[in-house]
This record gives C-alpha cells, sequence and structure tokens, in this order.
C-alpha cells in the first residue's frame, strides 16, 4: 500500500468544504496542522486521536510540542481578547503521554525510483518521509553521528530533551523502511554530488546551515570567541566545559537565547549578558524564551553593537559603543546607527556570536550551486540549478524555524515526486488543510477560563540541563483546551454560517483592497444551494404571525395564557398527552405513569402504564380487546361499522391516518364519535411509532375541511399524532385546528432516553429521574405552546387559528393551504 | 406672566410660546384649554403652568423642572417621563397617570384611571381618591401613595419601588407583597402630603415586589450550537433536537439565545443579481460615479437624516452589548457617514458623542427614555417589536444591570430588568399617532419620527404606520438577531425580510401611498451584496446589526444571552469588556462599512445604473421557487453570475 500522503497530496484539500473554514491557526501554521480538531479533541479526552490529527502532517511532532515557535499562537483569534489557546504546549502535552510509543504501521517501498537527500534535519527527515511513504526508496546521507540536525544539536536539552528527537526520528524510520540512513556521510567525502546524480533518479539538498556568521569586528577570531551553533552543538554533544565567570551572547534572536541559557547552566559562569544593536521593542526573540532568560537571570543589553574584541590578560574587552534607531528599512526591521563617542567595555571571559547562520558546502560551490552562503534555490518548485537537483531548509533560504523547515521538506518533496512521475507542471505547491470534525467543546466555562502557561521551571542547580518547562496536568489541558473558539466549525445558524462570517471578517481586514474585496464579492454572489432538505413539508416550514400594530400583543408581560383542555368532558391541564413507553422498564414507566397523572394529562396506548391513576386512552385494533378500565377506547383500523364501548361514559374514538383519512372521519361523524386522532405518522400503535420520520402534515387541514362540509367542524375534538418535538409545532396544529397533541419520541427524549435503531432506549435512565424529567418537558412544551399564542395576541391556546400563520415553502402551502409569507393568497 | 389663549391659537404654537417665555423665566396661564392633549410637553424650565380647566392626554410630559397646576382632569398619560419638577391635578386623572416618571412630582387631587405609574423609575405619584386596576404595573422604583382604595391587582410585576395605600388593598398583583413601613417612611409620607396641602393622618399598607418570579430556577446549561446542517443532514430525530428536549428536560422552559432564526428560510441568497456581462466593464470607477448619498425622515417637515449611502446600524441597545461596542459603532458609523442607533438602553454620552448622527429609540419600558436625550437625538424611533422576537419584551438579568447601566436606563441598580410587551400608552393605531404626536410636540417638529416593527402582519402593519405619520419605517425580517430570546420565538415567530419588505410595498400600494415613506429593511442583510437586493426589491436603505458586530469581532457563538461573550460585546463583565478593542474594533467596523460601500457602488454600476435609487426589480432573479413565490421575481434557478463580474475593476 502507498499513496501520497496528505501533506503533498493537494487533491486532498478540505478547505472547500461548505462547512468547514481552515482556521488562522491553520492558516498560520506551514505545514497546516488540524490545530482545532486536535485542542478540540483533547478537550473530549480522545487523546490518541489528538496525536493522529497532530502527527498527520507533522514528523517532528514531539519537538514542535517542545520548542516550536508557534507562529498559530498570535493568529489565534482569542489572542485578541484574553490571551490565544496555547496551542504548542497542548501538542507537548499530547506527545508526552503518548509519543514514546506511537508507531504507525509500515508502508514498505514499492516502486523502482530512488531519491538521495542530503542531510537528516527537519526539512530533510520531512522530505524523506513524505517520499517514502509515496512507495520510493529514499537514501537519506547524514553528516553527523545522529540524524536530527539542528532539532538535535542546536536546541538544548532544557528545551528539548534528545530523547524527544529521538522518539519522533524512531518513528518517522518505523513508518518508513524505504528510508535507508547512512550516518556520518557528509556531502564532499564520500557522498559526491555527480555519483548520487547517476545513482539516484533525484537529489535533495538538506545540508542546513550549521556554521555561525563571524561578528565582523577586529578580534572575532580570536581563542575567546565561539559562534553560538557551535558551541550549542558542542554542549549538545555531551560536552560540559568550564567556562569564565563572565560571558556575553551577542545577538537577539533563538539561537542567542539559547545559547545565554545554555552558558547559564554550564560550571563557573556567574553571569551571562545578552547584546543586543536594537532596542527591546525589536528583538526577534520569541516572547516566551525572553522571559524564560530573564527569569533564570540572564541580563540584557539594549542598543549595544560590538566594535572590536581585545585579548586581555585571560579575558577580552568587548569594546562597543550604542546605538540609535531609525526609520525602519525594506525588511521592516528599524536601520541603526552607532552613537559616535558613546563606547564603552565589556569584560568577559567568552564572547558567544549568535548573529546568524550560514550553509557551507564546497562540493556544492564546486558545481556552481551556491549563491553566496545559500543554495540558490527556485522557491517556484525548489529546483537549483542542475537538472533533478532540489533544495530545501535553511540551506536554500537561509535559517528560519523548525516549522518552515518542515514545510519546505513537504513542498520539496511534492516536487521531487512530481518529477519522479514525469509531472512536467505540477499545481503550485500549497499547504492542503483537513478537518477531522471534532465536536466543539461543550464547556461551561469556556468563555471566562484565562490563559495559562505551562509551569515554568527554569533553571535547577541539580540538574542543570533538565526540563525547563514542565508538561500541563490533566485538568489544566482540559480547561486550556476548552478555551479554543473553533473558527473552523460550522455555525449554528444556517444564515450566519462560518463562511459568511469569514467573508464578512476579510472585508474588515485593514489588507483588504478592491482586489480583496471584488474577490469577496464574486463568491458571494455565486450560486448557494437551496437549502431546503427533501421530503415532505415539516412544522419548520410554518410560521406564526405576531401581533403589532395591527392586534395587539397581550398584557400582562408574564403570565401565561390559559392551556387547560376539554377532550369530550375530559379535562386535561395541558393540550399535550402522552404515549409510547409501554416497552420501556418497568421502573421507568411507572415513573412516567406517575408524571402523567401529576401533571393533568393522559397516556394513550395499547396497555395501560404500571399504577397509572389518570385517563387512558387505550389504542385497539379489535373491538373485542376494549378494556372497561380505559377512559376511552380509540379504534385504530380507520373504519368501522361500531365504534366499541364497554360501559357508559367510555368515550369511543378512532385512529385515523393518511391512508383512511376520508372514511375514517366520515366513520367518526357517522358514529358520533367522541374524539378523533389523527396520526400523521401512519404508525401509531406500534412502538415508538413518531420514529417514523417526518409527518404528513395534509391529514389535518384536511379532515377540518371534511368535518366542515359536514357541517360538524366541532363535532369531535381532533388530537394530532406525528412529529410533536416541542411546545411550537403543537402550537401549530392547534393553530390548524387540533386540540391537542399526543407525543411519544419527544416523551421518551425527556424522560432520559436516547434513540437506538430499534426503539427510545432507557439503558442506564435512573427511573426516580425519568418523571420530574419528563414533568419539566411538559411544562416547557405548554409554555412555548402559550408563548406563541402570545405573541399572536392570544389569552388562550385554543384560540390560534389558521389565520394566525404562514408557510415558508410551497410545498408546506400545499400540503396544509395556508398561503406562504409574502402573498397574498394562494396562487 | 404669559396668557396663552388656546381658543386662538393651536397646540403647538402654544407650546412654542411657552418654552419662550419660560427661556425668560416668565410664568405662563393657559386659558381655554378646552381638554387639548399636549400641554405643556418637553418644557424644561423652572416656571410655574397654570392650567385653568382641563388638559388631554401627556399633559405636562417630557418636561423637566416646571410646576404645572392644572385646575380640573387631566387625560391620559399626565406627568409622562417626567424628569423632574411637579404636576398638581385639581380633578381626576385618567389611565396611566405618571407614566415612566423619573422624577418629580404628580399631585392627583381626585381618582385615577388604570395602570398608574406604570414603568416609573424614581419620584412620586400621589392620588388622593381612588386608582383603578393594576396601580404600578411593571414599576421599576419611586413610590406611589393612593390615599383611597388601591384597585385590583396593586403593583403587578413591579420589579422596584413602593406603592402605599391608605384604603382598601383590593388586591395584590402577581409577583407583590405586603410589607413594613417604617417610621421613617410615614414620617416622609406624611411631609409630603403637608407640602402639597393635604390633610391625612391614617395608616396605609405598602407594597413591594415579592421578588417570586424575577429569577429562573435552574439555569439552562450551556451549550455552544451544534452546526445548524445537523438538523439538514440527519434524520428527523436528530442529534439537535435530541439535545433540545434533553435540556428542556432539565430546566422546565424555553431555551434562549442569542442571534436571530437559525433556520433555513427564503432569503437574500436565493435571488441573484442579474448582472449584464455587457454593462460591468466600467465598474472600476463606481465609487466615484455612482451616487449613494440620501436622506431619510423629512417626510413632515423635519431636518432629515444624511446617510454618505444607503445604510443604518440596526438598533442594538446598551445593556445587551457592552459599552465598549457600543462606541465602536458609533465611532465607525460616524466615520463612515451612517446612522448610529441606541436601541433600547438609553443614550450613553460617549455614544453620543462618537456618532455623527443618532437615532433615539423608545421602547415599552421607557428606559432611559428622556427628554434631554430626545433633544440631542437626529432621530427618535418608536419600537413596536423587532424581527427576532416580535410580541415580547426584553430581559435583562440582575447580573447585566450594573450602576452605570442602571443610572443610563434610570432604574435602580441591580435589579432583574424586564421590558412589558408593549407600550403602556400605545393600544393601537390612535393612540400611536398622539403618541408620535407628543414627540413632536416635545421637540418642536424638528426630529424625524420613525417606527421599528418586526415582521408580522405587514400589508396592514404598514398601512397604519403610514396613516399615522411616520417619516420611515424601520422593518425587520425573522432572520433580524437579538441579544437574547426564546429559541422557540426565534424560529417560529414572524415571517422573512423577503416577505416583509415584499407585503410592505404591496400593502403601500393598496393604499395608494406613493412612495414617500421609506422603508429601512433589516434582518440579515449581511454586506453591500444583500444590500443591493434589498434596495433591488425596494427598500430605501438597510440596516445592519449583526454583520457590524462580526465586523468587531463576533464569532457567532450565538451565547450572547450568557452574558461572559467571549470577545467582550455582549457583556457587562468588566473583565470580559477589557478584552474588547474600541480602537482596533471601530477601524474594523469603519473598513467594512466602507467595503460595503465599494459594494453597493460597484454593482449598482455594474447593473448599469449610476445612482442606487435606479436598482429595480428588474435587476433580479429568483433561484428558488420559494423566492420567486414571495417576491414575484421571475423564478430562474440556473441563473449563474458571468465569471468574470467584477475581475476588471479591483
Amino acid at each position: 500500500m502507498s499513496c501520497k500522503p496528505f501533506s503533498v497530496d493537494l487533491s486532498q484539500d478540505e478547505s472547500g468544504l461548505p462547512h468547514y473554514q481552515p482556521p488562522p491557526c491553520q492558516v498560520a501554521c506551514p505545514i497546516g496542522t488540524d490545530v482545532a480538531s486536535y485542542v478540540g479533541l483533547i478537550w473530549e479526552g480522545k487523546t490518541s486521536e489528538a496525536l493522529e490529527a497532530i502527527t498527520a502532517t507533522n514528523p517532528l511532532s514531539g519537538v514542535c510540542g517542545r520548542v516550536c515557535d508557534a507562529p498559530c499562537e498570535p493568529a489565534c483569534r482569542r489572542a485578541g481578547a484574553d490571551g490565544p489557546v496555547a496551542i504548542r504546549a497542548l501538542k507537548r502535552h499530547v506527545l508526552d503521554a503518548l509519543g514514546h510509543d506511537y508507531r504507525l504501521p509500515p508502508v514498505q517501498p514499492d516502486k523502482a525510483k530512488k531519491v538521495a537527500i542530503i542531510g537528516a534535519g527537519p526539512a530533510g527527515l520531512t522530505a524523506a518521509q513524505d517520499i517514502a511513504l509515496a512507495g520510493y526508496h529514499v537514501d537519506l546521507y547524514e553528516a553527523q553521528s545522529r540524524p536530527g540536525g539542528m532539532a538535535l544539536w542546536g536546541i538544548p536539552d532544557f528545551r528539548l530533551p534528545q530523547k524527544v528527537v529521538q522518539d519522533d526520528i524512531d518513528r518517522i524510520f518505523s513508518r518508513c523502511p524505504g528510508i535507508a540512513l547512512h550516518l556520518n556521510s557528509p556531502l564532499g567525502d564520500n557522498v559526491k554530488l555527480d555519483d548520487l546524480s547517476q545513482s539516484h533518479d533525484a537529489v535533495l539538498l538538506a545540508i542546513g546551515a550549521s556554521a555561525g556568521k563571524r561578528l565582523g569586528v577586529p578580534g572575532d577570531d580570536g581563542a575567546h570567541v565561539i559562534d553560538g551553533v557551535t558551541f550549542l552543538n558542542r554542549v549538545n554533544g555531551g560536552e560540559r566545559p568550564i567556562l569564565p565567570k563572565r560571558v556575553v551572547v551577542i545577538g537577539g534572536g533563538d539561537v542567542a537565547m539559547d545559547a545565554c541559557r545554555t552558558a547559564l547552566r554550564l560550571p563557573g559562569v556567574e553571569k551571562v549578558i545578552v547584546a543586543y544593536r536594537r532596542g527591546p521593542e525589536e528583538i526577534p526573540a520569541r516572547a516566551y524564551e525572553l522571559h524564560a532568560a530573564k527569569a533564570e537571570g540572564v541580563e540584557f543589553l539594549y542598543n549595544v553593537a560590538p566594535v572590536s574584541i581585545e585579548e586581555n590578560k585571560g579575558g577580552v574587552a568587548l569594546k562597543c559603543r550604542k546605538t540609535a534607531l531609525g526609520a525602519p528599512g525594506a525588511d521592516g526591521r528599524r536601520a541603526f546607527s552607532l552613537v559616535e563617542g558613546s563606547d564603552f567595555d565589556l569584560a568577559c571571559g567568552l564572547v558567544i556570536a549568535a548573529v546568524g547562520q550560514k550553509a557551507v558546502s564546497l562540493e556544492l560551490a564546486r558545481h556552481g550551486l551556491m549563491d553566496g552562503d545559500k543554495i540558490f534555490t527556485r522557491s517556484a518548485d525548489m529546483g537549483t540549478r542542475l537538472p533533478k537537483v532540489f533544495a530545501a531548509g535553511d540551506a536554500a533560504f537561509g535559517s528560519s524555524t523548525l516549522v518552515q523547515a518542515m514545510f519546505q521538506g513537504h513542498k520539496a518533496a511534492y516536487y521531487v515526486l512530481a518529477a519522479l512521475e514525469g509531472i512536467a507542471h505540477p499545481a503550485p505547491y500549497r499547504t492542503p488543510y483537513r478537518t477531522r470534525n471534532a465536536p466543539v467543546a461543550q464547556d461551561i466555562l469556556w468563555e471566562k477560563l484565562a490563559p495559562k502557561e505551562p509551569p515554568f521551571l527554569g533553571l535547577d542547580k541539580r540538574d542543570p540541563f533538565g526540563d525547563a518547562e514542565a508538561d500541563y496536568d490533566a485538568r489544566t489541558a482540559h480547561e486550556q483546551a476548552a478555551r479554543c473558539y473553533r473558527c473552523d466549525t460550522e455555525t449554528g445558524s444556517s444564515d450566519y454560517t462560518v463562511k459568511t462570517r469569514e467573508s464578512i471578517f476579510a472585508l474588515a481586514r485593514p489588507e483588504a483592497g478592491p482586489t480583496e474585496i471584488a474577490a469577496i464579492t464574486r463568491t458571494r454572489l455565486e450560486k448557494r444551494p437551496d437549502l431546503k432538505p427533501a421530503g415532505p413539508a415539516t412544522f419548520d416550514e410554518l410560521v406564526f404571525l405576531p401581533a403589532n400594530l395591527t392586534r395587539l400583543v397581550i398584557d400582562p408581560y408574564r403570565e401565561a395564557c390559559k392551556s387547560a383542555t376539554d377532550l369530550a368532558g375530559m379535562k386535561l391541564a395541558q393540550p399535550l398527552l402522552i404515549a409510547g413507553f409501554e416497552d420501556a422498564p418497568e421502573a421507568v414507566a411507572a415513573a412516567v405513569a406517575k408524571t402523567v397523572a401529576e401533571t393533568g394529562t393522559a397516556y394513550v396506548g395499547r396497555r395501560p402504564l404500571p399504577g397509572l391513576s389518570a385517563p387512558w386512552l387505550q389504542i385497539v385494533s379489535d373491538p373485542v380487546a376494549a378494556d372497561p378500565a380505559a377512559a376511552a377506547i380509540l379504534l385504530d383500523v380507520g373504519e368501522t361499522t361500531v365504534l366499541p364501548r364497554t360501559r357508559p361514559g367510555q368515550l369511543r374514538g378512532l385512529i385515523v391516518t393518511a391512508a383512511t383519512l376520508e372514511k375514517g372521519i366520515a366513520c367518526a361523524l357517522e358514529q358520533r364519535a367522541d374524539l378523533v386522532v389523527l396520526d400523521g405518522s401512519g404508525a401509531l400503535g406500534a412502538a415508538w411509532a413518531d420514529l417514523a420520520g417526518a409527518p404528513d402534515l395534509s391529514i389535518l387541514p384536511r379532515a377540518v375541511e371534511q368535518m366542515r362540509a359536514a357541517r360538524a367542524e366541532e363535532a369531535f375534538p381532533l388530537i394530532w399524532f406525528g412529529g410533536l418535538r416541542s411546545g411550537s409545532d403543537l402550537a401549530k396544529m392547534l393553530a390548524l385546528g387540533a386540540s391537542a397533541g399526543l407525543v411519544d419520541v419527544a416523551a421518551g427524549l425527556a424522560a432520559g432516553g436516547a434513540i437506538k435503531p430499534e426503539g427510545v432506549d432507557f439503558t442506564g435512565v435512573e427511573a426516580p429521574e425519568a418523571g420530574p424529567r419528563l414533568a419539566a418537558y411538559l411544562k416547557a412544551a405548554t409554555s412555548e405552546c402559550s408563548m406563541m399564542a402570545r405573541c399572536c395576541g392570544k389569552t388562550n391556546v385554543h384560540n390560534l387559528e389558521p389565520e394566525d400563520l404562514r408557510t415558508l415553502s410551497l410545498r408546506a402551502q400545499a400540503a396544509v393551504g395556508i398561503v406562504m409569507a409574502g402573498r397574498k393568497k394562494i396562487a | 406672566m404669559v396668557t396663552l389663549d388656546l381658543a386662538q391659537i393651536s397646540v403647538r404654537d402654544a407650546n412654542t410660546a411657552m418654552r419662550a417665555a419660560a427661556a425668560q423665566g416668565e410664568d405662563i396661564e393657559l386659558v381655554n384649554p378646552d381638554a387639548r392633549h399636549h400641554l405643556g410637553v418637553g418644557l424644561v424650565a423652572p416656571v410655574k403652568v397654570t392650567i385653568r380647566g382641563s388638559a388631554g392626554y401627556f399633559c405636562a410630559g417630557l418636561s423637566h423642572g416646571a410646576r404645572f397646576e392644572i385646575d380640573s382632569n387631566v387625560g391620559w398619560g399626565v406627568g409622562d417621563s417626567l424628569y423632574d419638577g411637579s404636576v398638581v391635578v385639581g380633578g381626576n386623572a385618567s389611565a396611566i397617570a405618571g407614566v415612566a416618571l423619573r422624577g418629580g412630582e404628580v399631585v392627583v387631587k381626585g381618582n385615577i384611571g388604570s395602570r398608574a405609574g406604570q414603568v416609573m423609575k424614581a419620584g412620586t405619584l400621589l392620588c388622593c381618591g381612588n386608582a383603578s386596576f393594576l396601580a404600578g404595573y411593571m414599576m421599576y422604583g419611586g413610590r406611589i401613595i393612593l390615599l383611597g382604595d388601591s384597585g385590583e391587582r396593586v403593583g403587578e410585576d413591579m420589579s422596584g419601588g413602593a406603592i402605599y395605600v391608605g384604603g382598601r388593598v383590593q388586591s395584590l398583583g402577581a409577583d407583590a407583597k405586603l410589607a413594613e413601613i417604617t417610621p421613617e417612611e410615614y414620617a416622609d409620607i406624611y411631609a409630603f402630603l403637608a407640602k402639597y396641602g393635604i390633610a391625612f393622618e391614617g395608616g396605609l399598607q405598602k407594597i413591594v415586589n415579592a421578588g417570586s418570579k424575577l429569577r429562573y430556577g435552574v439555569n439552562e446549561p450551556v451549550s455552544r450550537p451544534l452546526s445548524y446542517t445537523v438538523a439538514e443532514e440527519g434524520t428527523y430525530w436528530n442529534a439537535k433536537v435530541a439535545e433540545d428536549i434533553h435540556a428542556k428536560a432539565l430546566i422546565g422552559r424555553y431555551r434562549i439565545r442569542g442571534y436571530g432564526a437559525a433556520k433555513a428560510a427564503p432569503h437574500f441568497n436565493d435571488i441573484a443579481l442579474k448582472i449584464d456581462p455587457e454593462r460591468i466593464h466600467a465598474a472600476s470607477d463606481a465609487l466615484a460615479t455612482v451616487n449613494l448619498k440620501t436622506t431619510l425622515g423629512d417626510r413632515n417637515g423635519a431636518k432629515p437624516l444624511e446617510l454618505s449611502m444607503p445604510v443604518l446600524i440596526a438598533p442594538m441597545s446598551y445593556g445587551a452589548l457592552s459599552k465598549s461596542t457600543k462606541i465602536a459603532l458609533a465611532r465607525a458609523s460616524k466615520l463612515a457617514g451612517v446612522v448610529e442607533n441606541t436601541g433600547e438602553g438609553g443614550m450613553l454620552p460617549e455614544q453620543r458623542a462618537e456618532a455623527g448622527q443618532l437615532i433615539y429609540q423608545c421602547l415599552s419600558g421607557r428606559l432611559g427614555w428622556n427628554i434631554h436625550d430626545m433633544l440631542k437625538a437626529d432621530g427618535l424611533e418608536i419600537y413596536i417589536s423587532q424581527g427576532a422576537k416580535p410580541g415580547l419584551g426584553g430581559q435583562l438579568m440582575a447580573k447585566k444591570v450594573t450602576k452605570e447601566l442602571a443610572a443610563v436606563r434610570g432604574i435602580p441598580e441591580g435589579i432583574d430588568l424586564r421590558s412589558p410587551s408593549r407600550h403602556p400608552d400605545i393600544m393601537g393605531a390612535d393612540d400611536l399617532v398622539i403618541k408620535v404626536e407628543e414627540f413632536r410636540e416635545a421637540t418642536g417638529y424638528a426630529k424625524p419620527i420613525s417606527i421599528k416593527m418586526g415582521a408580522g402582519r405587514v400589508r396592514d402593519d404598514i398601512k397604519i404606520a403610514y396613516k399615522d405619520g411616520f417619516d420611515f419605517v424601520q422593518l425587520d425580517g425573522m432572520q433580524g438577531s437579538t441579544g437574547a430570546a426564546s429559541t422557540e420565538v426565534l424560529e417560529n415567530m414572524g415571517i422573512p425580510t423577503l416577505a416583509a419588505i415584499q407585503e410592505a410595498l404591496e400593502g403601500l400600494r393598496e393604499i395608494d401611498a406613493g412612495d414617500d415613506m421609506p422603508i429601512v429593511l433589516m434582518g440579515g442583510v449581511k454586506d453591500g451584496v444583500d444590500a443591493v437586493k434589498a434596495l433591488a426589491l425596494g427598500a430605501s436603505a438597510v440596516a445592519m446589526g449583526t454583520a457590524a458586530l462580526i465586523a468587531g469581532g463576533c464569532i457567532s457563538c450565538m451565547q450572547c444571552h450568557v452574558g461572559n461573550c467571549v470577545v467582550g460585546i455582549a457583556t457587562q463583565d468588566p473583565e470580559h469588556e477589557e478584552r474588547y478593542k474600541i480602537d482596533v474594533q471601530a477601524k474594523a467596523i469603519a473598513r467594512y462599512l466602507e467595503a460595503v460601500r465599494w459594494q453597493i457602488a460597484t454593482l449598482t454600476k455594474a447593473l448599469g445604473h449610476s445612482d442606487f435609487r435606479q436598482l429595480s426589480r428588474a435587476d433580479l432573479v429568483a433561484l428558488t421557487p420559494e423566492a420567486a413565490a414571495i417576491t414575484g421575481l421571475p423564478y430562474d434557478p440556473d441563473y449563474h453570475p458571468v465569471e468574470h463580474v467584477l475581475t476588471e475593476v479591483a
């Protein structure tokens, strides 16, 4: 099995899906990490699924959980409110829990072609994995004794334990047996570009930029000067040299931060000073690293530039000058100038120059591939000056971040694979986006929870190279995950959808000029799908007309209007009866029976519920089954010659469906029935009949019409069954002429049940809770029903009338004979 | 002393003359009042006004500081929204005496009609005789002293203040109870009576709010909404339905959320703009060449609102929204040259200062309603209902009723605030016309008066609005949003925005009204594309609320009602409001409005016009049978826009 991995398969990009919006964090991530999903999955406690989401595009997830510069976090929308979601630290939480043992099944190479990759750093490893997963053989050459590149050699252990790097790398190699790793194989000695070009179908140069730049001032090559990368490499290689008391680090980037904190941990050091040539506003180091360095005791000198380094008795005098900042230059950074006469000396024993890195390769220079201290590389296709030779990573585009290197690894792999497969003009690479549709965290505190940094441990003298930062505990991780806005998810509104929201955001962005506005406008002009779902008209396609000026809204404000209901002399407190529950567990059925009595309603079913003291309306198919204990007998055959009655005073009724409507109503009129149940589901009498789905609403107006035609509109009350979910649904049927409604599935859900293929399931439902919950639902539904009536200016729910309704669709208009909103009459 | 004879001059002239005299510090005498309405309304000077006879509706209404004495009887609404000062009625007063008092003293020597002191907030209403039913109905503060009998259901749904009854308490209203009176209260009341020369030394019974209906027993569990698609893709009994029923089974009442109707209903997306490819090439200079300027509100000679484009900010209250949000909206509206609206919550000084033009909305609870802010406003608006929850009043829980908010609304701090579902003095069309007249009298006929209506029986309602002389109508469809409403009302009450404009225009045509009463359409207008469709359908302008909030950072989580808005918009919690950066968001909203302007201009031009008023139904086709049926537009489901629309203009 082999196919292109997601990161290099643009066809799998999901950003075009109608209900998914790649969120700002994902867009800011060079490798398109599905942040929103993994954060959502962490909240749910689905850590292994979160791990899958994290690792899918990120071969160095463990590394990133520790040291990614996390461009996602400043992009997080919550950054503008009370602080971004702790995306990186949450990633670490997952990797700490599961990263060590996480392995995916190996993907064996199944293609003949071979690729040589030079450099097993982040870019090289990423590309190697992508290419191997696509089925090709990869020879991965590494100059050092261990793979990992800057991740292994350039980042000190207290930030990134080597074991974490090793876990990531082990995961890559166990998954990709097609990668052959060649250690201690620097380009140039035994590994020649000419040979590789012959032996392999493509070559990818990912040699990194591991040579530190010099300060460029007199004395910068002295014995007391070392560049930051070399310094870090040696310490990471296991050296623990005794350093002089005072160390000065020159520079303000991430290497400078790592170098100063590393120096502080080495024996002999008493003071570490970072000298940076611009001000605290301009320093490029991440705020978190800066904060950590300060917290550990590193001192910072701003607006200082070295002018020369002079040796003096066992140390150096670092000659410095103050700087003054000018206007921002073309690169956005402010220019600086040296202030004459501001010279001063900094005495120290060691100067660490962390002022940038460069790529160095005589072999590549010999082939004319270098362009200064970088490999000449076209960003359009990652190609170099030689055919089939590609480049990526810091060697190609200058030193950058880990996640940028991985992006370049993916991108290079994409073009390498295109070349292997003979695609001359591949579509330009762009990071594909995917969602795992994790549910939104239903956390009651999501709006309130404050951002929390992971615990900062700092420098522990007993274990100077131990973790400087701890993992969240499980609870904190859960809380921090709850904070996510979930910008990726569809909203709850079909009107203000996620795409609509993003389009409004886009119009309000500072960078939105006419080009962007025109593009957004074009998208908005595109045709939208008709959102109306298929099937029959539902209650959702009916609306009420509120009282405004032409009818009065009733006062008083909070008094419910009346909802007492009289069904052929049977007095109910509300126009809602209960069915179902015959197959429910005995205890639940008994609890429901009690609630039916206490709430003043009635029960409809073939058998009474255990202990039922409220009226029971018995459903029978055969008149002989009629039970004298029932308050009413409801014959479900549609028509009959005689409506049964077992005793005087027992109500006689009929259940009619769409199939039996006309004959049933005629029969009921002829037999002078006491009541009629209109069954829109067509299944009443079977268990949980409402699961039949959307009811046929048309039978109610048709029944009313038939009764009206017979001049017998008030002959008997109509009880509606079918699809009732809320008091609003009920109110609509009352307006269309019903006297009451009947619910089974809704009541089952209210009592705590869950819908399963075989019916409503009460597994795990505590019977003592079922009754009060059903009572609460009945109360809510009745209050909703009366709220509809009040808004229409009615003081009694039974005063609702067809004139209070309008339809929202042609099919609803046809089904219930109510004119559509906005129209004067049915055309 | 100036004497004015109402047998000789009109009420309007009399009120003008009274203001002029009062400005000079002259006391005033009105003779032959003949029970005319609106006598002395809007008078804001500490002069004495003597009315020799009986006055009609709203005598001394909306005044501040004057001392009125009426020899005989008054019609309803005496002392309406009085800020301070006094009104002494020698005879009887009709219904809603002292309605919406914000201070001052109203003394009626005889009996008073029903609903005395309705929604009053401060001050004293004294009746020496008997009261009719529902005295103190929904009062928020202040005191009512009834020396005679209380009438039925006294103190119904009051939430603050006290009612003292010297005679019989005929029956207590809902949520009212009897309470002890302290000696200090007695002393204070007796002193008040003595000041007006009323001899009374009897005992009193005190009625206060019982607090039984102010709070919900169980809080609704917070639930961020499931995707709306759950309801559409799933089965009838889908996860959303189950979640809804489960929640109601926990709380025993309807659920609440923010935003508008969430279900799919015919809307602007179901209509396409019929852009002719032959006409779009010249659209790139649209901003410079297409006229978007318009005015609103001079139908009756008032100074109109001047709009740089046919867009307004929809009414949204300080209360539902944080003060910071209201300031940002005001600032953005000024930058864009459009009109901001106070919504229900009264006028914030900062909002007034920031907004270029501001409509001041008057709601049923008269929260924050006063003559001074009326005079500062550029337009006045009577709210009848809104698209999100037509037929219901608003609600603001005590947590949101902060000290500052209470001061702006004129109510006690920290009460659970309920707004009535209808105005105390608007029972129908005839009352409404008198109310409009009161506002015109109080503000010298200088300000446009609009009506805000949620869409229900629009075809009929619009005729009343027209005949009652409104300068324009703000019409809100069911897609309009709110900070909190019952989900059932949001989804099931009212008609879609498309249907609303259609019915409104047809209704006006049926009475040959011509086009002199503009309609501002709102309810789900998201940008310039929707605006152009609305304008082409016949709206004179559109208003945007939710879209402006989104432009200013709202993430559409629909949890506005909780009050902990994560971005600081729908909250009064200082920690949450701090998250909202006024300057950043004001600029974002302003940029959004400029993008809307670009869209309206460009699309208008692309449709071949040079003025947005040339947009017409001929520029539209319907994409769904429903949209075609509602609007009467040609049904063309296969219509799709020209591929290169707007490519050249960028």
